[in-house]
This record gives structure tokens, C-alpha cells and sequence, in this order.
């Protein structure tokens, strides 16, 4: 009896230790129920594009990745956005 | 003669101060406190709470280091997937007024997606305050310490991504903040 309380003393705590680790994982705040809309880009205005801005270089690393894909599956990948990634060469 | 007087004025202060914090536990005990998070303060509780609770952030969060890569891309891509899925409910997304827990929070959740003219602080400031904030939550507000859970390196991201967030459009903002291939390259 004594040794079955023992256990769930050391248990209940581990469990929760685990589950705590479990719950705040990198993944599990993925948010998993959208794709990001690539296809958006394609509708900015580009002569306000700023290639320096970190925002638009953290879209691109998140959108260039597709475009691979699509390529690498025979499609091409939006000219568009391919246009939309070279520098402006108004910032040369 | 002047020693007699001052102990009367002594016992005279001593028995008010009893009193008032007699009537004060007497009140607390009595059940007439309004609890409900649908009755709001008065404006001296408000101002008194709100005071007291941006003087502690900004005195505890005054030494914090802020990191020197907060504005790269890689920290926007996380803190916008972590953003998502711990902040929005209640700190809104680009082009969303209120939310359930907006409009049942008291105090109510500070819209984050908006420049707050109020608090034209440095960067920096913010940033620390922001880290603060995060990591250790604030008491009966709703906000909880992330920082039992989350490093600092998690923390730091979600910053980057909300000094960049009043400036995000809702096309910009989906694309940041959803799942994307290139997240397991960043991790």
C-alpha cells in the first residue's frame, strides 16, 4: 500500500513534467491549419517592395520554398513572384 | 506637557488606522466587492492599477539585453507561427477589431495589431518591456507567464514579431504567422 502511494508520488509529477515539455514543443505552435497564401505576393505593389526589409525577406523564405516544389514538379513557379524577389534597381 | 499631547496625537492616528483597516477587512469579508470582469473600476482603482502595474514592468525590464538580431527574418518567421498560436485570441491579427476574449477580458487585452500613441517609447524599451511581459506574465489580467514554458531565444522571436506586427497588412500577416515549408529549414 505503502510502495503504491510511493509510486504515484514519483508518477504524478513525472507525468506532468512530460506533458508540460510535450505541450510547449516548437510544433505545437505551428499554426497547422493554413498554408500560407503565396499567391497574395503576386498582388503587391512592387515598386514598394524593400528587398532589406526583413519582413518581406521572412515571406520570401516562406514562400520560395513552394515555388521550388512547384518546380521540381514539372509547373513552373509564378514569374511574378520570381520578379517580385530580384532587388529593385531603384536600390542600387 | 508637549510629551502628553504627542501621545494623545499617537493614540489619536494609531486608533483611525485601526479603524480604516478594520472597515477595509470588513468590506473584504463582506462579500459587496463587484468580482464580475462586467464591472468595470473606477477611474482612480483603474488609474492606480494601471500605474502601479507600468511602473513595475518598466523597473523590472529596465536592465533586460535585447538581443542584437531581434530584426531578422528567421526571429519573424517563429515569433509569427508562435504568435498565432498563443497571442492572437486575444491581441487580435491584422484588420480584426475584437475577438470573444477581447470583449469579455477585464482589463481588455491591448490590441497589438495597432500603434499605441501613447507609448512612444525607444524600441529598445519596448522590446524589453515586451520580453517582460511575455516571460512573466501579469497578475489577474489574463496574461499568462510564458516563460514557465518558452526560452528566451522562443520569447525573443514572438518580440521581433510584435514590433513588426502594427506595420503588417492581413496578406502579410497570414503568410508570417501560417505553416510554412520553410519553418523546418529556420528551426
Amino acid at each position: 500500500m505503502k510502495r503504491q502511494f510511493l509510486s504515484y508520488f514519483v508518477a504524478l509529477p513525472a507525468l506532468m513534467l512530460a506533458l508540460s515539455a510535450q505541450a510547449h514543443s516548437p510544433e505545437e505552435h505551428i499554426n497547422k491549419g493554413q498554408a500560407p497564401n503565396c499567391a497574395a505576393m503576386k498582388d503587391m505593389d512592387h515598386s514598394k517592395i524593400d528587398m532589406n526589409d526583413p519582413v518581406m525577406q521572412a515571406m520570401m523564405q516562406k514562400c520560395m520554398p513552394q515555388d521550388e516544389a512547384a518546380s521540381e514538379d514539372g509547373h513552373p513557379s509564378h514569374d511574378m513572384e520570381a520578379d517580385a524577389y530580384k532587388p529593385a534597381e531603384h536600390q542600387h | 506637557m508637549s510629551s502628553l499631547k504627542f501621545l494623545k496625537c499617537f493614540m489619536c492616528i494609531a486608533f483611525v488606522s485601526g479603524m480604516v483597516v478594520l472597515a477595509g477587512l470588513g468590506f473584504i469579508y463582506s462579500g459587496y466587492y463587484p468580482m464580475g470582469a462586467d464591472s468595470k473600476h473606477t477611474k482612480l482603482t483603474y488609474w492606480a492599477l494601471e500605474t502601479l502595474r507600468e511602473r513595475s514592468i518598466s523597473r523590472a525590464a529596465q536592465n533586460i539585453e535585447v538581443p542584437a538580431d531581434l530584426d531578422i527574418p528567421a526571429r519573424l518567421l517563429r515569433g509569427g507561427s508562435d504568435y498565432a498560436a498563443m497571442c492572437a485570441g486575444c491581441h487580435l491579427v491584422p484588420d480584426k477589431m475584437n475577438s470573444d476574449f477581447t470583449l469579455g477580458l477585464y482589463p481588455e487585452p491591448p490590441n497589438l495589431t495597432l500603434n499605441h500613441s501613447g507609448h512612444d517609447e525607444p524600441k529598445v524599451v519596448q522590446a524589453r518591456e515586451y520580453f517582460w511581459i511575455i516571460k512573466h506574465g501579469i497578475k489577474a489580467s489574463g496574461m499568462p507567464a510564458w516563460g514557465a514554458g518558452h526560452t528566451d531565444e522562443q520569447i525573443w522571436n514572438l518580440v521581433a514579431f510584435l514590433q513588426r506586427l502594427p506595420e503588417l497588412s492581413p496578406e502579410q500577416y497570414q503568410i508570417l504567422s501560417a505553416q510554412g515549408s520553410s519553418s523546418s529549414r529556420n528551426h
